[in-house]
């Protein structure tokens, strides 16, 4: 009897979960709207029936899941600084697996459901132009937005003008001062004296990963870098599958130096964490991984969107994306607040590969630097 | 039990003699009766169909596309190893094998004391999926050799405590990798507790990680609480009287274990042994976080390539991993199917543990002293360090991770306290569906011939898909939706997570209950049909009271795997449904904590504490009811 009853309390409590909603259903007879809901999150208040000029919101903005949320968010200030001006209001989400979702949903003709993506660097920037081709995802954005003309010329990734960078961090060596000297070239870093010392990261899943191979690629070219690698390997380079893993072996003391960004220091500043907190630049460069927001051509609130990337590009949004973001402002005329400046490291000399460099090769590049280092 | 066994399907006479005044409640009851289980059987396959055949469907169909990239793979010498030119080149094989004897050579020789033979041989690559299945063997021994001592403890020596420690047996299994990864890492890094401890004694420190060392005893740390568990439930289920028959005819208690107890473990070991096997031949995050990329698995390589689009590849590679894992499933299902074990009655007595006479019961105990002292390193101190960390450690205590957790339950954009219910709510609910499935499934399977053992396999394939496919499939189908005339169908939110979560947990079930059910006496199920009882009715009036301890350590594992799961929680819910794992990774990259996991590791504590209270209670309120 008593299970009987369990059995029963149970078929209650799945009728409670059905009522939460299960089964969508989206008409789209009418017109090329094909709108379905990704998830529960925007569910309502977002009728699309006829696009005016003057869009009524809210903006919905897809970006990665540490650019919004609580106070101390570069997303959560811009939405406030917004919301305190206009009559929109700014939604977030974060897509599981970020731009590929929206590479998917536009090869399956499946709706966008949003209006800009945040986040974008150039390898992914390909990737969507490689996935697609002339289909396009994002339309040209800068023609439309003011003050995109204070973007600094070497972080401009998209030569269409789709993608507008808005910050950019430069990917440095983190070291602790008191186990090792900074390497400063590229040829110590494979020397014997840093041998067993380096925490890398996977370039085929990770952001600061794929940088520092690309930086190895800049310095050694396409045809040397494997060469490189196989020194690197040789001297025990680590590869984790991530940043966080491998930032946390080394505050553990795993390891005295892992691929990391030059604004370290932000976080720690201490006196006694400064000297195991060292930034180091090879041969003097850094290499720069600028993140960009561009316009879905799908966007419902197309002028909305545009509207408040020139928002982000005001001095006062740059200043607080790079801090909130620990990133700096991707325009010319920005300024970080002295505090964080002091601490936060620029290289002497910016690398980075353009648009035109990586298309074509950055996937063939990674998998056969992936292969080479995975050989088993 | 508030019911005894016999006689069954007495009800069904009973209601008989009255056929002449049944009224339509009795004839309701007698239709819920007759067709619950075909029903119940038609539900769980419509639940597998929606939410894991259909969408796994959809991508494996790539991996036969145009491309033929399974062939490219089979071929491929980077992801096969030597194995690649039985398929390339099958005709030069017997030469390269014969060429490969020619160089291999055997040498003796003297190191000091002892003479030494050794096999000089040319190395053989074993390739990506070589070296996976090589891992994968190896976490397996690991596992068993971890969780057998420890299956041994709790089934055969009474303590204080012991149902307790049984019921948190499995807590491993729901940490979210990257947990495991920051325990492992305080644990056996450089400076960890185990090398500051081999310093202290005065011996150097150690490298353990990035070493495959490190990864294994990671996955038998996941793992050998899967043959702990099981292993011990099915000790339990050791009639007693058979050993005694056994010793009275003169056995020696090791003859009576060898012939008497361990053709009844066999069967459990062997199924825990399977999937650790086929779990840690899939393992992902933890062997790129412990190994690196030089330790890289077939897991590692779909997951770059479903990163890159290439979905043809990605597909092949599951499609193989899918078919090493079910067929391991089917050679372990035609082995199990060919033991036959008595079934319950009463267990064997426990010894007491803390109370020992002679020498050889001194010795037992320095063993599991001993053994004792292997699980604390292995599983103690990674959990410990963990909840340490959320307090910042021996060194420099602080509040301020707990105080975090606090403000954002105050009014931030993921609470706490949401991340506990949705995860109570989705695992009792994901319970509650996985449960019959897993019955009747599992009834299914314990009896008949070599058909049903196909269909069987082919009905464990959640467990040996990877999970990164799933995911996909569920994105691409499931919440892009389908296109049914002028509409669009999508099948998101809530409740499709707990299908979800319920497809991925009810293979323990069944792996937990087959094997008793195809033990309970066929002759007890017969008459009770004889006597007129339904299918459904003889199965729950005979069956399952007999296969009940089953049951429960199955839905422990369904607890468990759902309280863990992570990729479809994400993919099937909005941002403001989450789980406890999915605030657990929002923390690990919140900004206003910095780089450091102290939120995260608050987090895994809470979900460390209200899956240890569920655990218990599930065993607490499930023991009641059994016979």
């Amino acid at each position: 009897m008593k299970r009987r009853n369990y059995l029963r309390t149970v078929g209650v409590g799945v009728t409670g979960v059905a009522a939460a909603g299960c089964l969508q259903v989206e008409n789209t007879g009418d017109g090329d709207a094909t709108t379905t809901d990704g998830g529960t999150e925007t569910a309502t208040g977002t009728t699309t029936g006829g696009t005016t000029s003057a869009d009524a919101g809210p903006l919905r903005v897809a970006t990665y899941d540490s650019f919004f949320g609580d106070d101390g968010t570069a997303g959560r200030w811009l939405k406030d600084a917004w919301e305190a001006d206009h009559d929109t209001t700014v939604e977030f989400s974060a897509p599981s697996n970020g731009i590929n979702q929206f590479i998917e949903r536009k090869r399956e003709g499946v709706g966008i459901d949003a209006d800009l993506f945040v986040g974008l660097n150039t390898g992914e920037l390909v990737r969507v132009d490689d996935a697609l081709g002339d289909t396009q995802l994002f339309d040209e954005l800068a023609g439309e937005v003011d003050g995109s003309d204070a973007i600094q010329d070497d972080l401009r990734i998209d030569p269409e003008n789709r993608a507008l960078p808005y910050d950019t961090g430069y990917i440095s060596l983190v070291y602790d001062g008191t186990t090792v000297d900074n390497p400063e070239t590229f040829e110590a870093l494979a020397s014997e004296a840093y041998d067993g010392t380096l925490l890398a990261q996977n370039a085929q899943t990770s952001d600061p990963g794929r940088a520092f191979l690309l930086w190895t690629i800049h310095e050694y070219g396409p045809e040397n870098y494997l060469d490189y690698w196989e020194r690197l390997v040789e001297n025990d380079v680590r590869v984790l599958d991530d940043w966080q893993p491998s930032y946390d072996a080394f505050l553990n003391g795993e390891r005295p130096m892992v691929v990391s960004y030059s604004t370290d220091q932000v976080y720690y500043n201490d006196e006694d964490q400064l000297p195991r907190h060292q930034v180091g630049f090879l041969n003097d460069q850094g290499y720069a991984n600028p993140e960009a927001v561009a316009r879905f051509a799908d966007a419902d609130n197309p002028d909305l969107a545009a509207e408040f990337v020139e928002f982000m590009l005001t001095d006062e949004a740059q200043r607080n994306v790079a801090v909130n973001n620990v990133q700096f402002p991707a325009t010319t005329t920005a300024e970080l607040p002295e505090e964080y400046a002091q601490y936060a490291y620029e290289p002497p000399e910016a690398v980075t590969f353009t648009y035109e460099e990586l298309a074509g090769n950055v996937d063939a590049w990674t998998e056969a630097w992936a292969r080479q280092v995975a050989t088993n | 039990m508030d019911r005894s066994l016999g006689p069954p399907g007495r009800d069904e006479l009973v209601a008989g003699s009255r056929r002449s005044a049944a009224t339509a409640a009795g004839w309701l009851a007698r239709a819920v009766d007759r067709f619950a289980l075909p029903l119940a059987g038609a539900g769980t396959l419509a639940v597998l169909l929606a939410v894991f055949y259909y969408p796994v469907g959809t991508v494996f169909a790539e991996a036969f596309g145009p491309e033929n990239p399974v062939w490219a793979i089979l071929t491929s010498e980077f992801y096969m190893g030597a194995a690649h030119g039985l398929f390339a080149n099958p005709l030069q094989v017997p030469g390269d094998v014969a060429a490969w004897l020619a160089e291999a050579s055997i040498a003796a020789g003297w190191t000091g004391w002892l003479p030494e033979l050794y096999v000089v041989h040319p190395g053989v690559r074993k390739g990506l999926f070589g070296f996976t299945a090589y891992q994968a063997a190896l976490s397996t021994l690991a596992s068993v050799a971890l969780g057998l001592p420890g299956a041994y403890v709790l089934a055969r020596f009474e303590f204080p405590g012991r149902r307790t420690l049984k019921s948190l047996t499995i807590l491993p299994f729901v940490l979210p990798s990257i947990m495991v990864v920051v325990g492992f890492v305080a644990t056996f890094g450089q400076f960890g507790t185990v090398n500051d401890l081999l310093a202290g004694v005065g011996l150097g420190r150690v490298q353990f990680l990035y070493t495959l060392e490190v990864v294994v005893l990671a996955h038998a740390f996941y793992n050998a609480p899967l043959v702990t568990r099981m292993v011990t439930t099915a000790w339990e289920n050791v009639d007693a009287s058979a050993v005694e028959t056994a010793r009275s005819l003169g056995a020696d208690p090791l003859r009576a274990f060898r012939d008497v107890v361990a053709p009844q473990l066999l069967p459990a070991l062997a199924a825990s042994a399977l999937l650790a096997f086929v779990f840690t031949f899939m393992s992902f995050p933890i062997v790129l976080a412990l190994g690196g990329l030089q330790l890289a698995t077939v897991e590692v390589w779909l997951f770059a390539r479903v990163q890159q689009l290439d979905y043809a590849t990605a597909a092949g590679l599951a499609a193989l991993e899918t078919v090493v894992s079910l067929a391991l499933t089917y050679a372990y299902l035609r082995y199990e199917a060919r033991r036959s074990a008595e079934g319950t009655g009463n267990p064997l007595d426990r010894h007491r543990l803390l109370d020992a006479s002679g020498l050889r019961e001194w010795l037992v105990r320095s063993g599991i002293v001993a053994y004792g002292v292997v699980v604390a390193a292995v599983f103690l101190a990674p959990l410990a360090s963990m909840v340490l960390a959320s307090v910042g450690g021996l060194e420099d205590p602080t509040l301020r991770w707990w105080r975090f957790l606090a403000e954002r339950q105050a009014g931030g954009r993921t609470q706490p306290a949401t991340a506990v219910r949705y995860s109570l709510l989705f695992s009792v609910a994901a319970l509650a569906v996985a449960l019959p499935m897993g019955v009747v499934v599992g009834a299914f399977s314990a009896r008949g011939g070599r058909g049903r053992k196909v269909v069987d396999a082919v009905l464990m394939a959640p467990i040996a898909v990877s999970g990164i496919v799933v995911g996909f499939g569920m994105l691409r189908s499931l919440v892009f939706g389908v296109d049914l005339g002028s509409y669009r169908v999508s099948l998101v939110g809530p409740l499709v997570v707990v299908l979800a979560h319920a497809v991925a947990g009810y293979p323990f079930v069944v792996r937990n209950v087959a094997p008793m059910l195809s033990a309970v006496d066929s002759r007890l199920v017969e008459s009770a049909r004889a006597l007129g009882a339904s299918r459904g009715r003889a199965l729950w009036d005979v069956e399952l009271p007999l296969v009940w301890p089953g049951v429960l350590a199955g839905a422990a594992f369904a607890f468990a795997i759902s309280v863990g799961e992570f990729d479809s929680t994400v993919i099937l819910a909005g941002d403001g449904v989450y789980t406890m794992p999915v605030a657990l990774k929002r923390y690990l990259v919140d900004r206003a904590a910095g780089p450091s996991t102290g939120p995260a590791a608050a987090m895994g504590t809470v979900l460390l504490a209200v899956t240890a209270a569920s655990f218990v209670v599930i065993d607490r309120v499930g023991g009641r009811y059994q016979p």
